[in-house]
């Protein structure tokens, strides 16, 4: 009994130390009052350089393209390592009935609504807070709901896989195009527009349209095979 | 208020961190690790966000109106690419937890590490580790169960 | 242009499942490419290292890519690496192939970025590439092995996320050498210490650094050996190179040298007993990475140009010899008593694994022997007992090291009914062939070797010249000034 009490003391104290430490550090720090040292610098160009009124956005996709292409290969890494581990989607559970009337119903509502706003975000994502990574997420929910409602009709996966690898190449064949036009990888072309509007910004709100597909389609290929991984494995 | 303000959001990120970092050195069970992950990455992406945070200032987009001082859009743009590789990497845990399931019939993190090394120890073709000298005297309780029993799980 | 050698390995991924009949050869021709690309680029970084704004942003605003000679290195190795050691027997299932592409990807962008939280993606990006390769060999152990190294790396992950926190909330920027021109007035103190150890301990999974290694034996035993030679001998190796990037320019001090001094020890004394206890060969080979790695994090300590150089040579050793060891156990895959007389029916491998194991121990003429004796040189150079310990260590652990090793040569060349039969295999033998003739080629011309390697050294310890490099407009004096330069790009 007693040595058990310890294993479990000593990562508790350990956490706990951490903490401490970690709160001693912070405590240093100037709270509220960051040096600020690059924001500003980018709050006083993006307008200018950019042309997108969402300063986050004009990090994500123009000062720090590569770490949001760095980010959509992680997932695609993710997916493409559980898709490895789940192994090919099982056939459809047999007599797998579809659910009640009202999660059916609700469904079948609930998909334009969300695949609308959905789009929405990620369409603005370069006006209001949102973009890309967002949309795409709801876009995924919207599919994936009328999956739980009815498992027997999930959607193609060789759809998706489509749209997935497509949607990514998309994204860095953008890159791609600004070295045929004579600046560096992952320039923004296609001139800055008038700030606030929804055409504006260059390329920014279809790099955004891009990762939106493909995080959507990739999550939802995700999250159906996983549902569909359950009970006996197909080894 | 400054102060309580401070306070509270620093001993929330801080103490989200503890706490995940606690359960994933304590958990037993898998999915229970896999949560502290995610509360611990929550934890740590709060911490992340709050070195942009500045005091009466307004989010990063122009909207037209007066240049207020904004805050920090740097840190948020880190953040939005931090939360997607924790979304990855926990659905790909998610994933390596199912197939675990039906690999080893459990979920307990001790058991599994166990079959693991008694299977790595099997495919070497390595008899597994253990003493190979009688224990002195008498054996007053009855040996332990071996943990590779397949299809089983402890209380 | 250098931007391709990290953009077209994931496009070729992302593409992959797509690509019908070209499946094969698509990965392939992408790592011909990409060792195309650094090829190209050789000549100007080798007469003065340039740098590559991503976007067309001028630092320390936008992200860029360092390219020196040190960083072509490392590209270059990552595509041959990862030529050899491809999944060429995998059939319909692409996935491998597009996560050793993301892996290659990942290793480039390491090797080229000078941003602080790039580097962190592409480290991100590597670990879920390698996750997914570990558990890719299909069994319980492989799940098992892969959710573990899957929760220590999380684990580290999220420790640099708050060293990275730290950092930023201090100084404001994310760039290397921004940061190096700040540090000496803001990271100079316990806070700045602290960051370096959180980044060290969270980037040093990879790098099997003490005490976050504790996943290596189980995972390079429990995956396939290919996919083991990979992570041991090239992951590892790019973890250790971008600790050193921030070793040298954000982090020039005694107190982080030392904390590297003291764990690459601690790791050179734990792998090796570990190795001489070990019974089967995957798992010696595993425990003799943690401590050739522990012999890496020591040279690199070193401060100056001979730390570099040092470091640099038994990198380079281990990122050729490991794999190779690698390959030859999947052949005999088994405990190390199965493996007796298997020398003698398989004349070329036996012979291989002697070449490899002398390299290891250090014996001249083999390259082994120069990058050991210009650790101990380099360690023998400073003051203080920490660094004559560390001498010790490795002189006491080489000769544990050489009674191992022996053991399982001597192993493989006895006489006599062996133990219980054990699965060999035969496969080709070309992967260990190849990487045996670039060992044998590396100590045929050490003194050339030993001399282009010394000229990237001093380009990489080069801290002024780096920061003058990125940064040419003396762009700091207090943090919240920042003058930038700024002649605006042409815009379309």
């Amino acid at each position: 009994m007693p040595t058990a009490r310890l294993a479990t003391l000593g990562p508790l104290l350990f956490a706990a130390g951490f903490a401490f430490l970690l709160a001693v550090l912070v405590a240093g720090l100037p709270f509220g009052a960051p040096p600020m040292t690059v924001g500003q610098a980018i709050q006083g160009d993006a307008a200018g350089t950019v042309g997108a009124a969402n300063f986050v956005t004009a990090v994500v996709l123009a000062y720090r393209g590569i770490d949001t292409l760095g980010e959509l290969s992680i997932l695609f890494a993710a997916a493409m390592a559980a898709g490895l581990v789940l192994g090919r989607p099982g056939e459809r559970r047999a007599g797998a009935a579809p659910a009640g009337f009202i999660l059916r119903a609700g469904a079948d509502l609930l998909f334009p609504l969300l695949l609308v706003v959905g789009l929405y975000i990620i369409l603005h994502g370069h006006l209001t807070p949102g973009g890309g990574f967002q949309g795409g997420v709801i876009l995924a929910a919207a599919f994936v709901v009328p999956v739980l409602a009815d498992p027997g009709r999930p959607p193609e996966h060789r759809r998706l896989a489509w749209v997935e690898g497509l949607a990514g190449a998309a994204f860095i064949a953008t890159g791609l195009a600004a070295l045929a036009w004579d600046h560096e990888f992952l320039a923004p072309l296609l001139g800055r527009g008038t700030l606030g509007s929804l055409v504006s910004a260059g390329t920014l709100p279809l790099l955004y349209l891009a990762v939106g597909l493909k995080v959507g389609a990739e999550l939802t290929g995700l999250l159906v095979r996983m549902t569909e991984a359950d009970g006996e494995a197909p080894r | 208020m400054n102060d309580a303000t401070t306070l509270t959001l620093y001993l929330g990120a801080i103490g989200l961190l503890a706490i995940g970092i606690g359960g994933l050195v304590l958990a037993r069970h898998l999915f229970r690790v896999v949560m502290a992950l995610a509360i611990a990455e929550a934890g740590a992406n709060l911490l992340l966000v709050l070195t942009g945070f500045r005091w009466d200032a307004v989010a990063p987009i122009l909207t037209g109106a007066d240049r207020a001082p904004m805050v920090d859009p740097v840190p948020q743009a880190l953040v939005l690419t931090a939360i997607v590789i924790g979304v990855g990497v926990q659905a790909l845990a998610l994933a390596l937890a199912i197939r675990l399931r039906q690999a080893y019939g459990t979920l307990d993190l001790r058991l599994i590490r166990a079959r693991m090394a008694a299977e790595i120890d099997g495919a070497a073709g390595l008899a597994p580790a253990g003493s190979r000298d009688r224990p002195a005297g008498e054996r007053p309780l009855p040996p332990p169960q071996p943990a590779a029993l397949p299809g089983e799980t402890r209380p | 242009m250098i931007a391709l050698a990290v953009a077209l390995p994931l496009l070729a991924a992302f593409l992959l499942p797509l690509t019908g009949p070209l499946r094969r050869i698509v990965g392939p021709a992408t790592l011909l490419l990409v060792a195309a690309i650094a090829l190209n680029a050789w000549p100007r970084a080798q007469v003065e290292p340039f740098t590559v704004a991503i976007g067309g942003f001028r630092p320390p605003l936008g992200i860029l890519f360092y390219v020196d000679g040190v960083a072509l290195l490392f590209v270059l190795a990552v595509a041959f690496s990862c030529l050899l050691l491809w999944p060429w027997n995998e059939e319909a299932g692409s996935r491998k192939h597009a996560l050793t592409l993301l892996l290659a990807a990942g290793c480039s962008g390491l090797a080229l970025s000078g941003d602080l939280f790039n580097i962190y993606v592409f480290y991100e990006l590597v670990a879920v590439a390698s996750y997914g390769l570990a558990a890719g060999a299909g069994s319980g152990r492989a799940y098992a092995a892969a959710f573990r190294y899957l929760v220590l790396s999380s684990l580290g992950s999220l420790l640099a996320l708050v060293g990275i926190a730290l950092i930023y909330h201090r100084t404001g920027t994310l760039n290397l050498a921004h940061l190096g021109e700040l540090a000496p007035t803001l990271l100079n103190d316990p806070p700045g210490l602290a960051a370096f150890l959180l980044l060290l301990l969270g980037l040093g999974v990879k790098a099997e650094l003490f005490p976050v290694n504790a996943w290596v034996p189980e995972v390079y035993a429990g995956a396939e050996r290919r996919v083991s030679a990979l992570l041991a001998g090239l992951v590892s190796k790019l973890a250790v190179l971008v600790l050193v990037r921030l070793l040298v320019l954000v982090f020039p001090t005694d107190e982080a040298r030392t904390a590297l001094l003291l764990l690459g020890t601690l790791g050179i004394l734990s792998g090796e007993l570990a190795a001489y206890r070990a019974r089967d060969l995957a798992r010696l080979l595993s425990w003799s990475s943690i401590g050739q790695l522990g012999i890496v994090f020591v040279a690199f300590a070193v401060p100056g140009e001979a730390g570099l150089v040092a470091g640099l040579a038994v990198a380079l050793h281990h990122l050729v010899a490991k794999p190779a060891l690698f390959l030859l156990a999947d052949r005999w895959g088994g405990s190390l008593e199965s493996l007796t007389g298997a020398g003698r029916g398989a004349p070329l491998a036996g012979a291989l694994f002697v070449l490899f194991a002398l390299s290891l121990i250090g014996v001249p003429p083999l390259p082994g022997f120069w990058a050991k004796f210009l650790v101990l040189s380099g360690l023998a150079a400073q003051e203080g007992g920490l660094w004559w310990t560390a001498a010790a260590v490795i002189l006491a652990t080489t000769v544990v090291e050489a009674s191992y090793l022996f053991r399982v040569v001597g192993r493989l060349y006895a006489r006599g009914a062996g133990g219980a039969p054990a699965p060999h295999a035969t496969g080709p033998l070309t992967g260990a062939a190849v990487l045996g003739l670039v060992l044998i080629l590396g100590g045929a011309s050490a003194g050339p070797l030993g001399d282009a390697l010394g000229r990237m050294a001093g380009q990489a310890a080069d801290r002024a010249a780096y920061i003058g490099r990125v940064l040419p407009v003396r762009t700091i004096e207090r943090p919240g000034t920042l003058t930038l330069n700024t002649a605006p790009e042409a815009r379309p």
